[in-house]
C-alpha cells in the first residue's frame, strides 16, 4: 500500500495547486466572508450615523409626550418647532421631530434633519412614541405589543427546535454542507477522471500499470483527491464558523449556531457520498476515450446527487413522507437528502443507520465493480467499449485482465 | 531456472476473440545480454511483452520474471520503455522523474538525486525544472529511458528505444543500453532496426504470426542463412577463379558475390585468388546475410506456408 499512498501524495500536492480547486476551496468563501464584512459594516455604520446625529430634539404638540417615559438620554424636548429649528442651525441638534396636535388620529411625525435620517433614528422614536402611548400597560405587555410572536416551530416527531436564530442556521448549515458536498465530490472526482483520462491518453498508464496494480492506482487517487475535498470541505466550514460569530452582531445570524449531530452527520456523508461518487468517477474515467465524453457522462452520473435540491420543499412540507425517506434511502440521493432532512428534523435512528448501511454497502460495491473496470479499461485508448463487454470485464475472474480488449489496442496500435 | 535466467518464456499462448495473436511461444532472456525481439508488425511481439510484463494473462503456458511471478518486488526492479510514450506533461521534468522512481520504491530524495544525475549524464540539467511540453520530442525519449533506469532495475524491457532519435543521441542511448547488460542487467528490447540488432544485442528471437520463427545468437542465426558465397572487391576476372559457379555483383555494395560450387570452402577460393597474379583483392569475406534479409526471408515462407 505504500505505492498507493505514494499515489495519494501526489494526486494532493498536484491538485490543490490548481486554480480551479484554490478558487473553489478559498475564492468562494472569502467572496461570502468579504460579503459578509460589507453587511456589517454598513450596519455599524447605519449606528455611526445616529451617533453623528446627535442630541434630537422633539416638539409635542399632541400630549403624548408630555411627561415623557423611556426618553433616550439624547432627546430633547423643545417648547415649539421655531425653537427646535434655531438649535438644529445651531448645531445644537442634529434633527427634530413634530408631533402634530391630531397625531394621535393621523399618526403624522414631521421628522426635520440635516442630513438623510438613518433607519436606526427612526427605529429609536417608534420605542420612544410606542413606550409612551402605551403607558398605561405594564411593561411586559409593551413588550409583547412591539414583539408578539418569538416563533417556535416544534416538529412532531423528535422536538428539533426550530426557534428564530436557530431556524436560519439550521438552513444555512446543510446548505452550505449540500453546496461543498456536490461543489467539492464533483470537483475532485472530476479531476480523478480526467487525471485517468490524461495518463490513459499521454501512454504514461502503460509505465504506471507496470509498476504498481491497477487497485492500488485507483485506491491511490481516491484517497488522495478525498483528502483535497476534505481540505475543502474544512475551509468551508472554518468559514461557516466565521461568518456565524462574526455575524453574531447582525439580528440574522445572531444566536447561530451548528449542532454537533448535523455536522457528523454531515460529515460522515460527506465521505461516504464522496466515496461513491469517485468509484464511479474511475470507472468511467478507465473507459472513455476523451476528457469531452467523460464530462458528459460524469454530469449523467452526478445528477442523482443533486435530484434532493429541486425537491426541497418536500422536506419542509413533508419530511416523514415517503418521497424524502426514499430519497434519504436511495444511496445516490441520500447523501445530500439526509443532510437536509436532519437539518430541519432530527430522523428518527433506525432509518438513520438503515440509509447509512445502503450507502456504504453501495459503496462498497461500487468501488469494487469500478476497480474491475478500471483494471480492464486502463490500456483502451481511443475507443470505447461496449456495455456488453464492461459487464464480461466485470464478471470475469479479477486475474485476467482486458481479453477483449487489448485486441483493439494491438491492432490499433500498429 | 538457472540464477542468471532473467525471464522464462514457456509455451505461452494468448487470443483475443478468434484471433490468435500469440500461439505456443518459448523463450528464456539471461542476465548480462540483450536480447532483441523481432517480428513483422502484428506478429504479437507487443502482446507477448505484455504478458511478461503482467498486463496481460497468457491463456496457457507460463512466464516466470526475476525468478517467479511478478509482485511488488520484482516489478520495483523491471524497468519498461514502451513503444508509445509519454509523460505528464504540464509537470517539470525533474517532478515527473522523481514521482515514477518512487512508485518504484525509491525514496524522494534519492530518486531527486539519480533524476538530477541522469538529466546531467544526457545533458538535459538545464531543463530539469522545464515542464515536459517545453522538450522537443527526442530530449522526451531520453527522459523517459532515463526513468527506465533510475531505479536500478535488473531487467529493462525497452519497445523501439531509438524510433524518433538522431544518431548521436541513438549512439548515447545504445552506450547506456551497453553499459547496462555490462553491469549484468537483462535487455529485452523490440525493435524493427534490423543493422542495430546485429551489433547490439546478443541473442534474438523472431516471432512470426504469434510464433517462434528464429531464436538463438545473433551470430548463430546468421551463420545458419549464410550463403554458400563469398563476397570479394577488387580488379580481376572472378568468374575464372576455381570453384566458383557464378558470380552476382554485391547487393547494395561495390563487391562481387561468387557462388561456390558444392564441397568448394571459401579458404580455397581465398588462396587460389592470392595465388593469380592478374587479380588485385582489397576485399575478401563470407557472404553471411543481413539480418534484414533473413527476416524478410522468414516472413515471406510464413506467407507461403512454410516453416523457417
Amino acid at each position: 500500500m505504500n505505492k498507493a499512498w505514494r499515489i495519494a501524495r501526489r494526486e494532493f500536492a498536484s491538485n490543490i495547486i490548481k486554480p480551479s480547486f484554490l478558487f473553489g476551496a478559498f475564492g468562494v468563501p472569502l467572496i461570502i466572508i468579504v460579503i459578509m464584512v460589507v453587511v456589517i459594516a454598513l450596519a455599524a455604520e447605519s449606528q455611526e450615523n445616529l451617533d453623528r446625529v446627535g442630541d434630537v430634539g422633539y416638539v409635542d404638540q399632541s400630549g403624548v409626550l408630555a411627561d415623557a417615559a423611556a426618553r433616550p438620554e439624547t432627546f430633547l424636548a423643545f417648547q415649539d418647532a421655531e425653537a427646535a429649528r434655531a438649535a438644529l442651525e445651531a448645531q445644537r441638534i442634529g434633527a427634530y421631530f413634530v408631533l402634530e396636535p391630531n397625531y394621535v388620529q393621523t399618526g403624522t411625525v414631521r421628522l426635520v434633519s440635516r442630513t438623510s435620517a438613518p433607519d436606526a433614528l427612526k427605529d429609536e422614536i417608534d420605542a420612544f412614541l410606542i413606550a409612551n402611548l402605551a403607558r398605561d400597560l405594564d411593561p411586559e405587555q409593551v413588550e409583547r405589543l412591539i414583539d408578539p410572536i418569538d416563533e417556535s416551530i416544534l416538529t412532531l416527531d423528535s422536538g428539533r427546535q426550530l426557534s428564530g436564530a436557530a431556524f436560519v442556521g439550521l438552513f444555512i448549515v446543510p446548505f452550505i454542507f449540500v453546496f461543498v458536498f456536490l461543489l467539492a465530490s464533483q470537483t475532485t472526482s472530476g479531476y480523478l477522471m480526467s487525471g485517468v483520462v490524461e495518463e490513459k491518453n499521454s501512454r504514461i498508464m502503460e509505465i504506471l500499470v507496470t509498476t504498481v496494480t491497477p487497485f492500488q492506482l485507483m485506491f491511490g487517487k481516491i484517497i488522495g483527491l478525498g483528502a483535497l475535498g476534505l481540505v475543502q470541505l474544512i475551509v468551508w466550514l472554518a468559514a461557516g464558523y466565521l461568518v456565524t460569530t462574526l455575524g453574531q452582531g447582525t439580528p440574522v445570524l445572531a444566536g447561530v449556531t451548528i449542532p454537533p449531530d448535523l455536522l457528523a452527520i454531515g460529515i460522515v456523508y460527506f465521505i461516504l457520498g464522496y466515496f461513491l461518487m469517485a468509484g464511479i468517477m474511475a470507472g468511467i474515467g478507465a473507459v472513455v476515450g476523451s476528457e469531452q465524453e467523460s464530462r458528459q457522462y460524469a454530469g449523467l452520473f452526478t445528477l442523482p446527487f443533486s435530484i434532493p435540491f429541486f425537491l426541497i420543499v418536500s422536506f419542509f412540507t413533508d419530511p416523514d413522507g415517503p418521497i424524502v425517506t426514499f430519497l434519504c434511502l436511495f444511496p445516490f440521493t441520500s447523501p445530500v437528502s439526509v443532510i437536509m432532512r436532519s437539518a430541519f428534523s432530527a430522523m428518527p435512528p433506525e432509518l438513520l443507520a438503515l440509509s447509512m448501511t445502503i450507502l456504504l454497502i453501495t459503496t462498497l460495491v461500487v468501488i469494487w465493480l469500478s476497480s474491475r473496470i478500471f483494471r480492464w479499461g486502463l490500456l483502451l485508448y481511443g475507443k470505447r467499449p461496449s456495455l456488453g463487454q464492461i459487464v464480461r470485464a466485470v464478471r470475469r475472474r479479477s486475474s485476467s485482465m482486458a481479453t477483449t480488449a487489448a485486441a483493439p489496442v494491438e491492432a490499433g496500435g500498429r | 531456472m538457472p540464477s542468471n535466467t532473467a525471464i522464462q518464456v514457456h509455451h505461452i499462448a494468448k487470443s483475443y476473440g478468434s484471433f490468435q495473436a500469440v500461439r505456443d511461444l518459448t523463450f528464456d532472456v539471461y542476465a548480462g545480454e540483450i536480447f532483441a525481439m523481432l517480428g513483422p508488425n502484428g506478429a504479437g511481439k507487443s502482446t507477448t511483452i505484455r504478458m511478461i510484463l503482467d498486463i496481460l494473462k497468457p491463456d496457457s503456458g507460463s512466464i516466470a520474471v526475476l525468478g517467479g511471478a511478478l509482485n511488488d518486488a520484482t516489478k520495483n526492479r523491471i524497468g519498461y520503455l514502451p513503444e508509445e510514450r509519454g509523460l505528464y506533461r504540464g509537470v517539470p521534468v525533474v517532478e515527473v522523474m522523481t514521482y515514477l522512481a518512487t512508485l518504484k520504491g525509491l525514496s524522494s530524495a534519492e530518486a531527486r538525486k539519480r533524476s538530477l544525475a541522469y538529466l546531467e549524464k544526457l545533458e538535459l540539467s538545464a531543463f530539469a525544472r522545464k515542464k515536459v511540453s517545453d522538450l522537443s520530442k527526442g530530449m522526451q525519449q531520453k527522459v523517459q529511458f532515463a526513468v527506465t533506469l533510475l531505479h536500478d532495475p535488473a531487467l529493462i524491457i525497452i519497445d523501439e528505444p531509438f524510433s524518433g532519435l538522431d544518431p548521436v543521441n541513438t549512439l548515447v542511448i545504445e552506450d547506456m543500453i551497453k553499459a547496462f547488460r555490462d553491469q549484468g542487467g537483462a535487455v529485452v528490447m523490440s525493435t524493427h532496426q534490423m543493422y542495430q540488432v546485429e551489433y547490439l544485442a546478443d541473442r534474438l528471437v523472431m516471432i512470426n504470426k504469434g510464433e517462434q520463427a528464429l531464436y538463438g545468437q545473433v551470430d548463430e542465426v546468421r551463420a545458419r542463412y549464410a550463403l554458400p558465397a563469398v563476397i570479394v572487391e577488387g580488379v580481376g576476372d572472378w568468374a575464372s577463379v576455381p570453384g566458383v559457379e557464378r558470380i552476382e555483383a554485391e547487393d547494395g555494395g561495390r563487391g562481387t558475390l561468387m557462388f561456390l560450387e558444392a564441397h568448394t570452402q571459401p579458404e580455397q577460393v581465398l588462396s587460389a585468388l592470392a595465388g593469380r597474379p592478374d587479380i588485385q583483392l582489397r576485399r575478401f569475406e563470407l557472404a553471411v546475410p543481413r539480418l534484414n534479409d533473413i527476416f524478410i526471408q522468414v516472413v515471406e515462407q510464413g506467407r507461403n506456408g512454410t516453416t523457417a
